[in-house]
């Protein structure tokens, strides 16, 4: 099978106090205070892909790299050293509500988050009464978003992402806020998009919805790999984690 | 994924940025669209008033001269300055989603460019009633040909002062201050005939009074001047090549500096 998602040495630091130098340096004295949220290198030396029908679970503490190796593999932001090849298109749900407007309505935001998304307006519009069906909005897809509250604009964002025929679909945190039947409901989805060929990468605190998904992943700690494999014995390692 | 060329989405995503901004800007405004001329006739209102009823601006067809320069003169002003904040503003679009970041401040200049292309047929009707202003079949292609030519000189523009604002945010203040000062120095309120001999020469190097020379020679004369035109067009050409080497230097970090 085809590799999706390749990352090889992957390194990324986050230049801090960027143009603050001097004054940084009379504030603390150029003293760096070291702790694991203060370190040099964001994420090093990561290596791994991910096959086509495979789902990747990234789990880790706060402030661990978790999201920035999302950012990366959407190339929002670029790697310091290393290669990163992602094959197909990418799909991200790292924000719900991220190009969203909360002036439009739900029907209006299908429309605009689409476009974001890379889909052209015919595409988007073919799938609306799809999109509407999955997120179970129904008669609210014309009030103006601002007036939902959170689980229904994750319900919307989520139906709009597995809609957006992506070949890989990059998620971060963002299904625990759906109820439980719409959280079952996304999962069947998810697994159903991996069986047709799709790819996932979901970076997840929640391990029964992890393990219901994934096949591999891993556990970073500190912005390194601390444990590669099958997702139950990283999660295994993820919960004896000392940090 | 950002040096993906899918044209179509990205006019569909140009397109739907846009309406999705003029509609949330006049949504809940009663008179919603009318906002947009008002501000610009209020403005030639109070140069009209300032400089020919109480400086005395000696100038024949004074409100046709200002108001043919006010109006290319906000959609420029007004979609840099937009333009300027626009990654600041939409630091979603830059940081969770992989749209190509060209695209955002260019969505503020077709903003303006839109604005501008609704208030032309109102102002030229406005000063055909007021000031007799002939009109010319020649428009057909002058005018046209002046949106585009204006296009590609506020684009290039705009997006380096974009790109630069997210690493020092200062740019923005810049350049709100900068076009305020070359509101003045530029012949939008006074004619150049009125500049000193001595210092008329530094004016004329100013590519903004190229520009706005070739919209008054076509809305007032139906005539494009070549020595303005070529100026203009070499320096979009210029502006065009630089800003593109300052994206290509500058584009890769600004998701991590937001």
């Amino acid at each position: 099978m085809k590799n999706k998602i390749e990352c090889q040495d992957v390194w990324k630091k986050y230049n801090k106090n960027n143009a603050l130098g001097i004054k940084e340096f009379i504030l603390h004295g150029g003293k760096k205070n070291k702790n694991r949220f203060d370190r040099e290198w964001a994420l090093s030396d990561i290596s791994f892909s991910v096959k086509e029908g495979q789902a990747f679970g990234i789990v880790g503490p706060n402030g661990t790299g978790k999201s920035t190796l999302l950012s990366l593999l959407l190339g929002t932001i670029t790697a310091d050293k290393g290669y990163i090849r992602t094959d197909g298109r990418v799909a991200s749900l790292l924000e719900l509500g991220a190009g969203f407007h909360g002036d439009l309505t739900g029907r209006q935001n299908i429309l605009l988050h689409g476009v974001i998304l890379g889909m052209t307006k015919e595409e988007i519009r073919s799938l609306t009464p799809d999109i509407i069906e999955f997120s179970e909005i129904q008669s609210a897809i014309d009030e103006p978003i601002r007036s939902y509250s959170s689980g229904m604009v994750a319900r919307l964002g989520f139906s709009i992402i597995i809609h957006a025929a992506s070949e890989i679909l990059l998620i971060d945190e963002v299904l625990a806020v759906g109820d439980a039947k719409f959280q079952k409901k996304c999962i069947l989805h998810l697994n159903k998009f991996k069986k047709d060929g799709g790819t996932i990468v979901v970076v997840s605190h929640d391990m029964p919805e992890l393990a219901s998904i994934c096949d591999i992943g891993f556990c970073l700690n500190m912005g390194k790999i601390a444990k590669f494999g099958p997702i139950d014995e990283v999660i295994e390692y993820y919960q004896t984690l000392d940090y | 994924m950002l040096n993906r060329i899918n044209l179509k989405n990205s006019l569909d995503l140009v397109s739907v940025l846009v309406r999705k901004e003029l509609k949330v800007r006049y949504k809940s405004s009663v008179l919603g669209y009318f906002w947009a001329l008002a501000n610009p006739f209020a403005f030639a209102f109070v140069y009209w008033v300032a400089f020919k009823f109480v400086m005395r601006v000696q100038m024949e067809n004074y409100s046709v001269y200002l108001l043919t320069g006010l109006f290319p003169w906000l959609w420029l002003s007004v979609g840099v300055n937009r333009a300027t904040q626009s990654f600041i503003d939409n630091s979603m679009l830059v940081k969770k989603v992989a749209i190509p970041r060209a695209i955002i401040p260019l969505t503020n200049i077709v903003q303006e460019m839109v604005h501008f292309i609704f208030a032309l047929p109102v102002f030229i009707i406005f000063l055909a009633l007021t000031d007799g202003m002939s009109l010319y079949y020649t428009w057909i292609w002058q005018i046209p040909l002046m949106i585009v030519i204006q296009f590609l000189f506020v684009y290039p523009m705009s997006l380096v002062f974009a790109l630069t604002n997210v690493y020092v945010r200062d740019v923005y203040y810049i350049v709100g201050i900068g076009f305020s000062l070359l509101f003045f120095v530029t012949p939008m309120v006074y004619p150049i005939d009125m500049v000193p001999i001595a210092y008329r020469s530094y004016f004329e190097l100013n590519p903004i009074h190229g520009l706005m020379s070739c919209w008054r020679g076509i809305l007032m004369n139906g005539t494009l001047s070549l020595e303005h035109f070529s100026f203009t067009i070499t320096f979009c050409v210029v502006s065009g090549v630089c800003a593109w080497l300052v994206y290509q230097k500058l584009k890769y970090r600004i998701g991590e500096l937001l």
